[in-house]
C-alpha cells in the first residue's frame, strides 16, 4: 500500500525514518513548521527554519523517494511572544507561495490566550485572502472548547470549511469537527493523544469521510511509521479497505490538493530512487555508494 | 554592445523561448509582472521576491527544451550561456529579474541579496541562472560563489555549469573551488564553461589530492578529474593517470587516457593503445586523443559512468 503521512515534522528525524518510512510506503509528507520545543528569540531563526522546510528538507526527503510538502505559519505557542510575532508574521508572506507549500499551518490555540487568537486571524485572513488551505493544531489542554472556537473564529474569518483541516482529535471532538463540514485529522501517538487501536473505532464508527490518520512525529517519543502501522490495524480488524485508502492516502491529498502544489500524477508513479539525479547531488552521502533505481513500494 | 542593450537583447532571447511554452494566461501574467518589476523602487524591497516566487504558481512546470536556433542566440549574446537544461520556470523568473528597475545601480546587489536569502531551491537555481545576464556581473561574483558551495547540487549547477560568470569573474580561489566541488557533488566538469582556459598547477595538486584520498577509501575517482589537469602536475599526475589506466573502470580509463593527451602525453597514449584495449569506450577515447588535443567536451559523456 501507500500512504500520505500529512503531518510530519521531518527536521527532527534521521535518514533512518526516511528509509523506513520509505520502505513502509510512505510516498508523501507534509511537514508543517511548528516550534522546536523551545521558544526562538528572533525573526531570523524563523526566516532559517522556514527556508530549510522549502530547501534542505525537501531535497533530503525526495533522496529517499518521498515527496515532501510543507505548510508555513507561526505556531500558537510562540504567538504569545507578541513582539516577535508580529516581525514573524511581516515574513510569512514571502515563504506561503514557495513550491509545495500547501497550507497555513499548524496554527490555532495553545492556551487561548488573546496574543494566540490575533495571530490565528491574522493568519486565517491571510488565507482567505491568498484561497489557500489551513491546518490547525487543537490545544492539548481544553481541547474540545479549544476547537470549537477554532472553528468559530475560521468561519468568521471567512474561511470555507473544506479548506479546513483540524488535527489532533479525539473520540470527544470529532463530531464537532465533522458538523461543522471540516476535515478532522487524528494524530497516532504512542502512549499520549490517539493510539491505532482507538483509531480503528473511530474509522467503524464515523466512517472514512474527511478523516485523516497522521503521524506528527517529531523530536519527541513518537513515531514516523503510524500511518501504515494504523493502516495495518485497521485491516486486520476488518475495515474496509477502501475506507483505509481514504483515511491513509486520498482524504489528505483531497484536502491538501486544494492547493494545487501537488502534482498527483507524478506521485502515482513508482517512484525511483537515485541518489545521484534527485536533485542531482549525494550529499546525505558520506561517502557510501548512491542507491540507484531501486524501485520504493508504491501499490 | 552597451551593457544596457545586452540584457534587453536576452529579454528577446528569453521571450522567444518562452512563446511556445506558455499559454496566454500565464504570458499575460508574465508581462504584467514583469512592468511591474520595471516600476519596483531602488532599494530591497519584498515584492520582487514575492514576484519570484508566485512565479511558480503561474507558469507550467517543465524544461525548457529551447530550439537550436535559440541556444545558438543565447551562445551568441552572452558567453558560456546555454540555456539547454533551464526549465520554464527559470526562464520566466529570469524575465522578471532581468525586468526589475535598478539592478543596473547601486542597490543591485542589495535588492539581489534580499532575494536569494528567502530563496527555495527552484528560485535559487533560476537565480543563479540569470546572473550571467545582469550587466557588470562581476557585482555578483561573491553571491554566484555561495551558490558553488552549495551541496544541493541542483544549485551548484545552476551557479558552476552552463554559465560563463564564474570564469570571466571569480578570483583563483574561488574558481579552484568550484572545480573541486564539482567532482564533490558529482557534477558534470565539460559544463564549466571556461575550464580549459583556467587550469593551472595549485588546482592540479587539489585534484591529486582528492585522487589519493579516494585511492585510499577505496573509492572510484570521477573520470572528470582528469580533465582537470591539462599540461599540470608534472610527473605526480603522469603516474596518477597511468595507474588510472592500469586499475580503473572503462569510464576512468578513457579519462585518464584523454588527460595523458592533454598533458602531451602521445607516446603514452599510443603505447595504450597498443596493449590491445578492447574497451568501447576507451577506444573511442584513444582515437580522439590521437586525431586532436582533446578539450573538455570530450568529458562529457563520461560523467555520471
Amino acid at each position: 500500500m501507500r500512504f500520505f503521512d500529512p503531518h510530519i515534522h521531518m527536521t527532527s528525524r534521521t535518514t533512518d525514518d526516511l528509509e523506513a518510512m520509505s520502505k513502509a510506503g510512505v510516498r508523501a509528507i507534509i511537514e508543517p513548521a511548528f516550534w522546536l520545543g523551545q521558544p526562538r528569540t528572533s525573526v531570523g531563526s524563523f526566516i532559517d527554519y522556514w527556508s530549510s522546510l522549502v530547501g534542505w528538507e525537501r531535497f533530503r526527503a525526495a533522496q529517499f523517494g518521498v515527496a515532501h510538502y510543507c505548510a508555513m505559519g507561526l505556531n500558537s505557542k510562540e504567538a504569545n511572544d507578541e513582539g516577535l510575532a508580529r516581525e514573524v508574521l511581516a515574513e510569512l508572506p514571502r515563504f506561503a507561495f514557495k513550491e509545495g507549500v500547501v497550507a497555513i499551518g499548524e496554527i490555532g490555540y495553545d492556551e487561548i490566550t488573546k496574543a494566540e487568537e490575533k495571530a490565528y486571524q491574522w493568519q486565517l485572513e491571510f488565507a482567505v485572502q491568498h484561497d489557500m488551505v489551513v491546518m490547525v493544531h487543537s490545544p492539548h489542554r481544553d481541547k474540545k472548547n479549544g476547537i470549537r472556537r477554532s472553528i468559530a473564529v475560521a468561519k468568521e474569518c471567512g474561511l470555507s470549511m473544506e479548506k479546513l483541516v483540524v488535527d489532533h482529535n479525539n473520540e470527544e471532538t470529532v463530531q464537532d469537527v465533522l458538523d461543522a463540514g471540516a476535515w478532522a485529522a487524528f494524530t497516532i501517538y504512542p502512549h499520549t493523544k490517539m493510539g491505532s487501536e482507538r483509531m480503528v473505532e473511530i474509522v467503524r464508527q464515523y466512517g472514512p469521510r474527511r478523516i485523516i490518520v497522521d503521524s506528527s512525529a517529531d523530536w519527541g517519543v513518537s513515531d514516523p511509521l503510524s500511518v501504515p502501522k494504523t493502516a495495518r490495524l485497521m485491516l486486520e480488524r476488518g475495515i474496509d479497505p477502501a475506507a483505509v485508502e481514504l483515511t491513509t492516502w486520498q482524504n489528505a491529498l483531497d484536502a491538501y490538493g486544494q492547493s494545487g502544489q501537488i502534482d498527483m500524477e507524478a506521485l502515482l508513479k513508482t517512484p525511483v530512487v537515485d541518489q545521484r539525479q534527485l536533485y542531482h547531488q549525494n550529499s546525505v552521502l558520506r561517502g557510501q555508494a548512491p542507491r540507484v533505481e531501486e524501485t520504493v513500494p508504491n501499490d | 554592445m552597451s551593457v544596457a542593450s545586452r540584457s534587453s537583447r536576452a529579454m528577446e532571447v528569453l521571450r522567444a523561448m518562452l512563446e511556445p511554452r506558455l499559454d496566454a494566461r500565464a504570458q499575460e501574467w508574465l508581462a504584467l509582472a514583469c512592468d511591474e518589476c520595471s516600476r519596483l523602487p531602488d532599494r530591497a524591497e519584498v515584492r520582487f521576491p514575492t514576484l519570484i516566487s508566485l512565479a511558480s504558481r503561474k507558469v507550467p512546470r517543465g524544461a525548457l527544451e529551447p530550439s537550436n536556433s535559440a541556444r545558438e542566440a543565447a551562445r551568441e549574446l552572452v558567453p558560456g550561456w546555454n540555456p539547454e537544461r533551464w526549465t520554464i520556470l527559470d526562464a520566466a523568473r529570469a524575465m522578471l529579474v532581468l525586468s526589475r528597475a535598478h539592478l543596473d545601480g547601486p542597490q543591485a546587489v542589495a535588492i539581489l541579496d534580499e532575494v536569494f536569502r528567502h530563496a527555495d531551491v527552484g528560485e535559487l537555481c533560476a537565480l543563479h541562472r540569470s546572473l550571467q545576464l545582469l550587466p557588470d556581473n562581476a557585482r555578483f561574483a561573491w553571491r554566484a560563489g555561495e551558490g558553488c558551495r552549495s551541496s544541493m547540487g541542483a544549485v551548484y549547477e545552476a551557479a558552476a555549469c552552463d554559465t560563463g560568470l564564474p570564469c570571466a569573474r571569480f578570483d583563483d580561489l574561488a574558481w579552484r573551488q568550484l572545480v573541486v566541488k564539482a567532482l564533490f557533488v558529482g557534477a558534470p566538469v565539460a559544463r564549466i564553461h571556461g575550464l580549459d582556459q583556467r587550469l593551472d598547477a595549485e588546482l592540479a595538486r587539489m585534484v591529486l589530492d582528492l585522487v589519493d584520498e579516494r585511492r585510499s577509501a577505496g573509492r572510484g575517482i570521477p573520470p572528470g578529474a582528469w580533465a582537470c589537469l591539462g599540461a599540470h602536475g608534472g610527473l605526480r599526475a603522469r603516474d596518477s593517470m597511468l595507474r588510472e589506466l592500469d586499475r580503473g573502470q572503462a569510464a576512468g580509463r578513457a579519462g585518464a587516457i584523454l588527460g595523458l593527451a592533454r598533458a602531451g602525453h602521445a607516446d603514452l597514449v599510443a603505447g595504450h593503445a597498443a596493449g590491445g584495449e578492447s574497451d568501447p569506450l576507451v577506444l573511442a577515447a584513444l582515437s580522439s586523443a590521437r586525431s586532436a588535443r582533446p578539450s573538455q567536451d570530450d568529458y562529457a559523456h563520461l560523467h555520471g559512468l
